[in-house]
């Protein structure tokens, strides 16, 4: 038997439960997407956390909200909202998410991280610009490529991953991954600053002697005016907890010196994120105060 | 092909602050252009100009001074006249007989002279203290209690005093506080985060960020004011957004321009033309750097600088 597709309308009228605001002590306090500081994007609501993928799977707010808050408070710029592979119910699951967190948090910004593209579609339906446009979380040069038609279609940003089938064997292979996409993108009418690239991070235990290359990328990358960004904790991957900020901070001054605009982080490491703020300070993105650390 | 100017406004905004109230209330900033690019975007709120009144003005020396305010005798009557001067926008009471090593004068005289001001007088009132950090702490708190509700500003918090000046003025009372910091843009910025840490909110606070008379350093204040406006316009810095007003007069006639004699300095004519000189030059370059309002004393000056800002608005 055929059976009907609701519209996302009808799909946010009877699937999606209403969102409660919870008051819990943290105010999202704005994002200025003009603004040349480095954009954080909190990676701590993800599926594979068993907690979060029960609380999308039952709609419960309170997990949720929580590594929301904590992310806020410790000053993400934008968070990322993966609901896992969602093949069923990802449209009204991905609306779910976006209203709760947007209603509790001022509209924080989010990239809307799933394989179902359906329900990125109907999270940006329901997506608040205030403080950003949404992020594609993500296409590749590769079977992912559609999802920048996706986010050209809606107006969203997109972050791009320089590699089609397993990793770019080197820069040159990068680079024209990073070019044709940028060329897909534009030719659908999208801001060449809309599409963030991403070199793809490297694990240093098994890869150590790629790294300098891909901060090369990132290099290339800014020479033609380009944002990037990128799942920057790859890198420290099978590391000791105790090594891992450090490692995951030296990384990111590197990479920032090299012209990375945006990274995919968890903002409760604040090792890293003293380092992102530092950052910011020298590359004269915000002016100093004593208090820089605190803002 | 037609010439089609290109405006360039920025994302950034001076916060509008509001002082006085009725119908003589002015709001200073609210623009979000560098100083009088009107070809950019209209600015709304033209530069403000206010007359300072100090308690010693009886000891001032200038002949044509002297004759605006003949006859008067008292704070009231000196404020009264000054509401008649062509330009004035706000009224500034300096209260330097405070200064415990000058004449010392009494809290209580001094808040029973700005409370007998504030009752005779419908502008707008800022309050000037005399630069001893003790004594201001409490002759600050002491007119903001005796003036509440006349939404006054207080110049300033300092790094040493913010804590009580900021809690008592602008928390207590709720009258609005100048944030003072001597040319220095990171000290500024911090200050304004200090006050902001006390729940002051931003649209309470107005920028003093140093002074100098033109030919004294001024090309100090004049960068510090220029990377402050923008910090505040093209980075967005909430942290700077204040408006900024400027004490042009007691710098700029305590200068040796304006006070030496002309037995002593023949060669360089009139005094008092010279002081009002002195006070135009850094009225001027105080405005064109970015600040909102400034603070000064002859009426041949304020008459000039108010026509300066009427045809560059």
């Amino acid at each position: 038997m055929e059976v009907k597709e609701l519209s996302f309308e009808e799909l946010l009228a009877t699937k999606v439960p209403e969102i409660k605001v919870v008051d819990m002590g943290v105010k999202y306090k704005g994002h200025n997407p003009e603004s040349p500081t480095f954009v954080t994007i909190g990676e701590r609501i993800h599926c594979i956390a068993p907690s979060i993928r029960k609380a999308m799977d039952e709609r419960d707010p309170e997990p949720i909200l929580k590594r929301a808050a904590e992310q806020i408070a410790a000053g993400a710029t934008y968070l990322d909202v993966n609901i896992g592979p969602a093949e069923k119910d990802g449209p009204e699951r991905m609306m779910w998410a976006v209203k709760l967190l947007q209603e509790n948090f001022n509209n924080v910004p989010l990239a809307l991280d799933t394989a179902n593209k359906k329900a990125i579609e109907a999270g940006i339906k329901v997506y608040n610009r205030t403080n950003g446009k949404p992020i594609v979380n993500s296409a590749d040069a590769g079977s992912r490529i559609s999802y920048i038609d996706l986010a050209a279609a809606n107006d969203a940003i997109c972050i791009a991953l320089c590699s089609a089938d397993g990793i770019a064997k080197d820069n040159e292979e990068r680079m024209k991954h990073c070019h044709n996409m940028l060329e897909r993108g534009m030719s659908l009418g999208m801001d060449a600053t809309d599409l963030w690239f991403d070199p793809l991070f490297l694990v240093v235990k098994g890869m150590q002697d790629k790294q300098m290359e891909v901060l090369e990328a990132i290099k290339l990358f800014a020479s033609e005016g380009l944002k990037s960004t990128g799942g920057l904790s790859n890198n420290s991957n099978g590391a000791p907890k105790t090594v891992r900020p450090i490692m995951d901070s030296a990384l990111v001054a590197m990479a920032m010196m090299q012209g990375l605009t945006s990274a995919i982080v968890n903002p409760n490491d604040l090792r890293l994120m003293e380092t992102i703020k530092s950052c910011d300070i020298f590359k004269n993105h915000v002016l100093y105060s004593d208090s820089y650390l605190d803002l | 092909m037609a010439f089609t100017p290109k405006t360039a406004p920025f994302s950034g905004k001076i916060n509008a602050v509001t002082l006085g109230t009725g119908d003589k209330a002015i709001v200073i900033g609210g623009q979000n252009v560098m100083p009088f690019y009107t070809f950019d975007a209209p600015i709304e709120n033209a530069p403000k100009i206010g007359v300072e009144i100090s308690d010693l003005a009886a000891n001032w020396d200038a002949p044509a001074l002297n004759e605006f305010y003949a006859g008067c005798t008292t704070m009231v009557d000196y404020a009264k006249k000054a509401e008649t001067m062509p330009g004035a926008d706000f009224l500034c009471l300096h209260f330097e007989s405070a200064d415990p090593n000058g004449e010392n004068r009494s809290v209580a005289e001094c808040v029973a002279d700005a409370k007998a001001v504030a009752d005779a007088v419908t502008m707008p009132i800022v309050i000037m203290g005399c630069k001893n950090i003790e004594k201001d702490g409490e002759l600050f708190s002491k007119i903001a209690e005796a003036l509440q509700g006349k939404n006054i500003l207080v110049l300033s918090a300092r790094n040493e005093d913010y804590k009580t000046v900021g809690a008592s003025v602008a928390l207590a009372y709720g009258q609005k506080v100048g944030a003072e910091t001597a040319d220095d843009i990171n000290l500024a910025k911090q200050l304004n985060i200090m006050l902001k840490g006390l729940s002051i909110n931003p649209e309470n606070i107005v920028m003093n960020i140093g002074t100098a008379a033109v030919g004294y350093g001024f090309e100090y204040v004049a960068s510090t004011l220029d990377r402050v406006r923008l910090a505040a316009l093209a980075q967005s810095d909430a942290d700077l957004q204040m408006p900024i007003m400027s004490p042009v007069s007691p710098d700029a006639w305590s200068v040796k321009e304006s006070t030496a004699t002309e037995e002593d300095e023949p060669a360089w004519g009139n005094r008092e033309e010279r002081a009002i000189d002195m006070e135009v030059s850094t009225a001027a370059a105080n405005l064109t750097g970015g600040a909102d309002a400034v603070i000064m004393r002859h009426p041949a000056a304020i008459a000039t600088i108010k026509k300066f800002i009427t045809e560059l608005v």
